[in-house]
């Protein structure tokens, strides 16, 4: 059972991350686009942004690895 | 030319006597690899070349209390030695408890990670001393910094001073915070590299250190944190008072989750990494059993190109990681040591427009 919700958990966690991130890759590069010269400003915010939606996912990781290998069991 | 080449062979060199002492090493061991004891802590310091088995066993040290209620400090070479002078014993799980009873406070072991965690820290204050001794010759301020190493190093600690702690903290402010950060982004990155190496230990691959680091950062916060800050914690303004009902219980909570999601991200993200690379090497021997020797060949020249490639992206991701430490830890900082210059009003009103328009 916990290998199923570690495989279940891991599997939202990744879309959830992916959406995020996509989002962000999304408006980061329309952004660039539209003012080239911001772009510097633009990807110190990106990746801000994006270690912020990585730190929630990688907790959702680090959680379902503590499932797969039954710790706290 | 020569003296690459000369390179290449030191090299090549250096990693045939690391893959064959690693070799030897499995061979006595068990049969089964254990892929959270490649990436876990140990009592032994692993070292290129034959030394023990290419094992350097590494002191404990135990703040325990024995049976008679009395609390002792003990200190042993090696656990061998522990187990060699009865005091105490191995469980079945491989944990060491006293012999007679009694249990182990503090568990004051020096381990690999430890190692790493203070050669990485060592590693950071040689480069920045001899870098100091430069500038104090005048190297660099009369004149232009000369050589690779003042290059690489100012490239290094104007990033830090300009793009990470002027950007996020008061200009007045950022100055003072630029040690401290420069200390976290090189200790950090030596950790992660550190990790690169076929023998040695990523000590950010455990929680413990990440923890540790990111208290720092916490203690660091909260002690540069202004009045507006604990204002803002406690007595949050211009809301009515049932929202800050709500409110405080959260910024409290805040508080405390943003160091706790810096630790988090910089261990899972360099587990992730250790894991991946031996989980895509593990398919070799996965398709052995299963196909044959034939199936493990092909699947070998696919998992070991993928593995060159994985090993470059961690070299990458162990400076990016680094970096995102120091710029959260940066933001975190810069807010709480922000002076506000809004009433409690005009918060997003006229003031932070003019803020905008005199920067």
């Amino acid at each position: 059972m916990g290998l199923l919700a570690a495989g279940i958990g891991a599997g939202i966690v990744a879309l959830g991350a992916g959406l995020g991130i996509g989002m962000i890759g999304k408006a980061a590069t329309e952004s660039i686009a539209r003012q080239p010269e911001a772009s510097g400003d633009i990807r110190g915010a990106m990746i801000l942004t994006a270690a912020f939606i990585e730190g929630v996912a990688l907790l959702g990781a680090v959680i379902c690895i503590l499932l797969a290998l039954g710790i706290g069991q | 030319m020569v003296q690459t080449l000369r390179r290449v062979f030191l090299t090549l060199l250096f990693l045939s006597i690391s893959t064959s002492n690693t070799f030897a090493s499995e061979q006595d061991e068990a049969q089964v690899l254990d892929v959270m004891g490649t990436v876990a802590d140990h009592d032994y310091f692993k070292v290129p070349g034959f030394i023990n088995g290419g094992k350097i066993y590494l002191p404990r040290i135990f703040y325990w209390e024995s049976a008679e209620g009395e609390s002792k400090l003990s200190a042993y070479l090696s656990t061998k030695s522990v187990l060699e002078s009865g005091e105490f014993v191995e469980t079945e799980e491989g944990a060491l408890v006293p012999a007679n009873g009694g249990h182990i406070i503090v568990d004051l072991s020096i381990t690999s990670h430890l190692i790493y965690f203070w050669m990485g820290m060592l590693l950071a204050l040689v480069l920045t001393v001899m870098a100091a001794g430069r500038y104090k010759r005048g190297i660099g301020r009369t004149v232009e910094p000369q050589g690779a190493f003042q290059n690489i190093f100012e490239v290094l600690f104007v990033f830090i001073r300009d793009d990470v702690a002027r950007d996020n903290i008061d200009h007045h402010k950022a100055d003072r915070y630029v040690p401290f950060l420069f200390t976290m982004f090189m200790g950090i990155s030596f950790m992660n590299l550190f990790g690169l190496l076929p023998w040695a230990a990523t000590a950010t691959a455990d929680l413990t250190v990440t923890a540790t680091l990111a208290f720092v950062t916490f203690v660091i916060t909260q002690f540069s944190g202004t009045k507006d800050y604990w204002a803002h914690i406690f007595w949050f303004p211009g809301v009515p008072t049932w929202v800050r009902v709500i409110l405080t219980p959260v910024e409290i909570l805040g508080m405390f989750t943003k160091p706790f999601a810096l630790a988090i991200r910089l261990f899972a993200n360099m587990l992730s990494g250790k894991i991946m690379i031996i989980a895509i090497l593990g398919l070799v021997f996965i398709f052995a059993d299963l196909f044959g020797a034939g199936a493990a060949y092909g699947v070998g020249i696919f998992s070991v190109s993928l593995t060159v490639v994985l090993y470059a992206l961690k070299a990458f991701v162990a400076l990016l990681q680094a970096y995102i430490f120091t710029l959260l830890s940066a933001v975190f900082i810069g807010m709480a040591a922000e002076d506000h210059a809004h009433s409690e009003e005009g918060y997003y009103t006229e003031h932070s427009a003019e803020e905008v328009s005199a920067n």
